[in-house]
């Protein structure tokens, strides 16, 4: 093992080590030790369920694009690319499982599951995504499982042919996992009636566009990482800048196209959502639309692109900015309490109800209209600890399996 | 048979017995509260509106026919009873919290602590409880316990530990306005349905379409 990957495997499993801590001492107490409260539900753990199912797409749509399209090109990624899919759709599954209240009677999700529940729908959806990426990722491995892996190996004549064979199969399958875990855990949120600010028929087509560009550049990293800049790697990269940039305008597109809409109509409390994003969070909405911008101007121009390190750093301030777009999916459904009337015999008032808070401290309200979130440092350290997994898992992935194939001499 | 509420803000006196009763009737965990009195409004809550402008508006619950809560609960824990009430299984709630995503009321409220270690944060004297002392159990879930296990939802359930002692909830007992009545909607000749009919009854956030089970009727005039 490389001494890179030693450390690699030290640090991820170390932060791993001390989210799963953190974890179980947020068990012990409850979920009191995160900054979650009665009127603001869902924060950084649900937020990284929609960051890490946005990751998981890269992989099978790459594969997809591959023996659908037949963009030939990007074929030395695709096992890297069903590697990511698998590390990032079980730490979404992960990263929602610190949020659950109580985590030992997730069984009841077996024993009674209740169809109309989208949640339902999604944890089926993750589990089949993630059963799929892993048989993907086997098949392509096939013709290379030799030596001590050979025990694992399916007896077929000719592997090569079956593993084409197969992989071309399952593309269309794939490709549709791959836009169902986004349209479905979009719909978690645009189902809901109560939260303007996800209620919109545009949330799922925005998830799909936003995950392409995140998980495509998640793919990019991890591919520059194993294999390196390399002359016959040129096309392939650029292909993925192509696909992250119009992926990434796509988003914008949508995004925009719903928030004019709702303010050229100028409701006050679709206003007043408006302005929790625009105004009440501003740098951050600035960073969201601005640092993938620059990344992708950058990921276009082909001098970048002779820089594995220009490359992999515009990457990664592409996925920082989705990541922010993630985290600002709650602050429009939960700042402010959407439950707001008109008082009776009141000229132009809008007022939202208080709810109860459940918290209690000498500057607390027991009753408030609006709650302002930055997660605790226990929901912090859990959370690395899943980004700790993903890293971790394919580290020793790529370490112990023929994954990263030899360049051509 | 649906059961139904209709609060008749004409009567309501904006003294918050309701909302205390029940806290206690159904020993609500510390900074639980799933009844509340609002002073539409206000610039601070609990405290008056603009002179001649005050109004009370008690908020629980509305049993929504078309529940929302009911429908996102991955596990069923948030169910319906035969009378149209929306109940909680303490035993089978897995404290994912969509339901508290998903009511547009605001009455949902989460135990995020071990109530035990709550009720001594806030300095309760050691030893105090309070509450309808024993479990209950409708068709074998529990939808009602005095002591909460921490990390799961929980709201009004229009006292159903009381129902088959044919009693009504505890707000509606302890009203001294008499301004909460609990009737059969179903039926047209119900009181209830009466008084929505003859008062002009509305609903909360009509626009939400949950269609609610608690209707209100409106003041003739406001308190001066
Ligand atoms: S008011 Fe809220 S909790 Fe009650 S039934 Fe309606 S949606 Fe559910
Ligand atoms: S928190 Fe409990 S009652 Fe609410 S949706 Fe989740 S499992 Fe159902």
């Amino acid at each position: 093992m490389s001494r890179s990957k030693k450390i690699g495997f030290l640090v991820s499993g170390l932060i791993m080590l001390a989210g799963l801590l953190a974890w179980g001492f947020q068990f012990k107490e409850g979920l009191v030790l995160t900054n979650m409260r009665n009127s603001y539900t869902w924060g950084l753990y649900v937020s990284g369920l929609a960051f890490f199912v946005g990751n998981a797409a890269g992989g099978l749509v790459l594969s997809s694009l591959i023996y659908l399209f037949g963009v030939k090109s990007l074929k030395p990624f695709a096992k890297l690319g069903a590697l990511t899919a698998f590390a990032n759709v079980t730490a979404a599954m992960f990263s929602i499982l610190p949020d659950i209240g109580q985590p030992i009677r997730l069984y009841n999700m077996i024993l009674h599951p209740q169809f109309r529940s989208p949640l339902v729908w999604d944890v089926l959806v993750l589990n089949l995504y993630a059963a799929l990426s892993l048989i993907y990722l086997y098949i392509l491995l096939l013709p290379d499982l030799k030596g001590p892996l050979k025990k694992i190996a399916l007896k077929v004549d000719d592997p090569k042919a079956f593993s084409e064979k197969w992989a071309r199969r399952l593309a269309p399958f794939s490709l549709v996992a791959a836009v169902g875990i986004h349209v479905i855990t979009a719909w978690i949120f645009a189902t809901q009636g109560a939260r303007g600010w996800w209620n919109s028929a545009v949330l799922a087509p925005d998830f799909v566009a936003a995950a392409i560009a995140s998980g495509t550049a998640v793919v990019f990293v991890v591919a520059l990482l194993a294999y390196g800049l390399k002359e016959e790697f040129k096309e392939a990269y650029r292909t993925m800048a192509v696909i992250i940039s119009v992926a990434y305008f796509v988003h914008i597109f949508f995004m925009y196209n719903d928030f004019l809409i709702h303010a050229w109509y100028g409701a006050t409390e679709a206003l007043e959502t408006l302005s929790i994003t625009f105004i009440d969070y501003a740098p951050a909405h600035a960073f969201e639309v601005l640092a993938p911008l620059v990344a992708v101007i950058l990921l276009l121009n082909s001098k970048v692109r002779s820089s594995a390190g220009a490359m992999i750093s515009s990457c990664l301030l592409l996925i920082a900015g989705i990541f922010t777009h993630r985290f600002l999916l709650m602050p429009g459904a939960f700042d402010k309490i959407p439950f707001t009337i008109n008082p009776l015999g009141m000229q132009d008032t809008d007022w939202s109800l208080p709810i109860a808070s459940g918290d209690y401290g000498s500057l607390v309200n027991t009753f408030v209209t609006e709650w302002h979130y930055f997660p605790s440092g226990v929901e912090m350290i859990i959370f690395s600890g899943v980004v700790a997994y993903a890293c971790f898992l394919m580290i020793l992935a790529v370490d112990r399996l023929p994954i990263v194939s030899e360049a051509k001499a | 048979m649906r059961r139904g509420m209709v609060i008749d803000l004409e009567k309501c006196i904006g003294c918050r017995s309701c909302v205390v009763a029940c806290k206690q009737h159904n020993a609500q965990p510390a900074g639980n509260w799933w009844n509340r009195v609002f002073t539409p409004g206000s610039a601070r809550h609990l405290t008056p509106p603009q002179k001649g402008e005050e109004y009370f508006l008690p908020v629980h619950c509305q049993h929504c026919q078309n529940a929302p809560c009911e429908k996102v609960c991955p596990v069923g824990a948030t169910y319906r009873h035969t009378d149209g009430t929306i109940l909680v299984d303490f035993e089978r709630c897995i404290g994912c919290r969509y339901c508290m995503a998903a009511c547009p009321y605001g009455v949902r409220q989460f135990n995020w602590e071990d109530p035990k270690k709550a009720m001594k944060k806030y300095g309760y004297q050691a030893g105090y409880s309070y509450g309808y002392p024993k479990d209950y159990r409708l068709d074998g879930r529990l939808v009602y316990t005095p002591v909460r296990p921490k990390g799961v939802v929980e709201k009004c359930n229009f006292c159903v530990h009381y129902l088959e002692k044919g009693l009504d909830p505890a707000c509606v007992r302890a009203c001294p306005g008499k301004a909460r009545h609990v009737g059969d909607f179903d039926d047209p000749d119900s009181k209830v349905s009466k008084m929505i009919r003859e008062k002009n009854g509305f609903t909360l956030l009509p626009e939400k379409g949950t269609r609610p089970n608690v209707y209100y009727l409106p003041p003739k005039r406001k308190e001066v």
